[in-house]
């Protein structure tokens, strides 16, 4: 008969160590993901805050942006060079953001043109900008449609993101301090630029800066 | 003579050809160049957008090979200029957009480099930590040797 030689059983590795190295790994995967959660839903009305602080009564400073001059005029200019917003403090600005092969921005240039010619002495600014095109096709849409207001060109969509434009055309009003008085959310119709010219007369008339 | 060597050479002649034949050379379509370049309004590759913007994009590319431009880079550098580095579905490999290219490869290739590595070291541990066979007492080995003897006997 023979006997087993008797086993010892070898140190056991520090479980207890490891949990608690678990432990804090899987607090920290939570804390993270309780985290993003609450960020995204304390930004969830971020993108509509222009909109929103517009409704409540508020006016939010006009994006700051600087593009190249597409078509010159109005004192913006020459072509080529690059023109800031903020460059056109102390005058009001309605920007229009279009691109030649959008229809209702086709419809709403005669509209446009005739309140630039209204407004062009009147230290008011109309300033196309124009977004997703080819620099060619909104030089020909400028010349087919017999403009004369200004506009910028903006290749990367910069200003659209910044503006939170959805699509073209849309139209935002800037006052004499650099704030958004307005926005229109889609193209201007005959009813929106007679608005339109009741909002530039009331912004007129408050005093250049307070 | 049978006409037959000569309609199997030209065949192989053909298919040798065909072989040979670069893939540029059977010219750049405008898919080619609209899968790497991305729709400013939807953000789709153009070969997928049905948008205006899209659709003239991919005029224009049509355009620019009918011109005779052969290289898919030389027309997205051109959209580029136009619509600004975003266009891109894939960064270009120069400059700091090399890193795009690079990281994941890397990455791929540490990990890679890794696994035998960490294969050898739980294999190891997991040696250090098996039950061992303790050597046996004196008080053991006396013990046995008499049993042995008794057996013996």
């Amino acid at each position: 008969m023979t006997e087993d030689a008797p086993v010892v059983e070898a140190p056991e590795p520090p479980r207890d160590r490891r949990r608690l190295v678990w432990a804090i790994v899987t607090a920290v995967v939570i804390a993270a993901v309780v985290g993003f959660l609450a960020l995204g839903l304390a930004n969830r009305g971020v993108g509509t805050s222009i909109d929103t602080a517009i409704r409540a009564g508020e006016r939010p400073a006009a994006p700051e942006f600087s593009l190249p001059v597409l078509v010159a005029g109005g004192g913006v200019g020459p072509a080529g060079t690059n023109v800031a917003l903020s460059s056109l403090r102390g005058k009001i600005v309605v920007v229009n953001m279009w691109a030649s092969w959008c229809g209702p921005c086709i419809e709403e240039s005669a509209l446009l043109e005739s309140l630039w010619n209204r407004y062009r002495t009147r230290d008011v600014v109309l300033l196309g900008i124009q977004v997703e095109d080819f620099t060619k096709d909104g030089l020909a849409f400028y010349e087919k449609y017999g403009l004369t207001y200004p506009s910028l060109r903006d290749g990367g969509d910069v200003t659209k993101r910044a503006y939170q434009a959805t699509g073209v055309p849309e139209t935002f009003v800037v006052d004499r301090q650099g704030r958004l008085a307005l926005t229109l959310r889609g193209p201007v119709a005959e009813a929106d630029a007679t608005a339109l010219a009741g909002i530039i007369d009331g912004l007129r008339r408050e005093p250049a800066v307070q | 003579m049978s006409r037959r060597p000569v309609s199997w050479a030209l065949l192989l002649a053909m298919v040798a050809m065909l072989l040979l034949l670069p893939a540029a050379g059977l010219g750049l379509s405008v898919n080619d160049v609209a899968r790497d370049v991305r729709c400013p309004t939807c953000n789709t590759p153009l070969d997928v957008s049905n948008a205006p913007i899209a659709i003239r994009m991919k005029q224009y590319i049509a355009d620019r090979i009918s011109a005779g431009v052969t290289e898919k880079a030389v027309i997205i550098d051109e959209l580029e200029a136009e619509f600004g580095p975003e266009i891109r579905t894939v960064p270009p490999k120069s400059g700091f957009d090399l890193i795009a290219w690079i990281v994941p490869a890397l990455v791929v290739f540490v990990g890679l480099a890794l696994i035998p590595i960490i294969t050898r070291l739980w294999s190891r541990r997991g040696r250090d930590h098996e039950p061992g066979v303790a050597p046996p007492s004196p008080e053991e080995t006396r013990r046995l040797q008499e049993e042995l003897d008794r057996l013996e006997t």
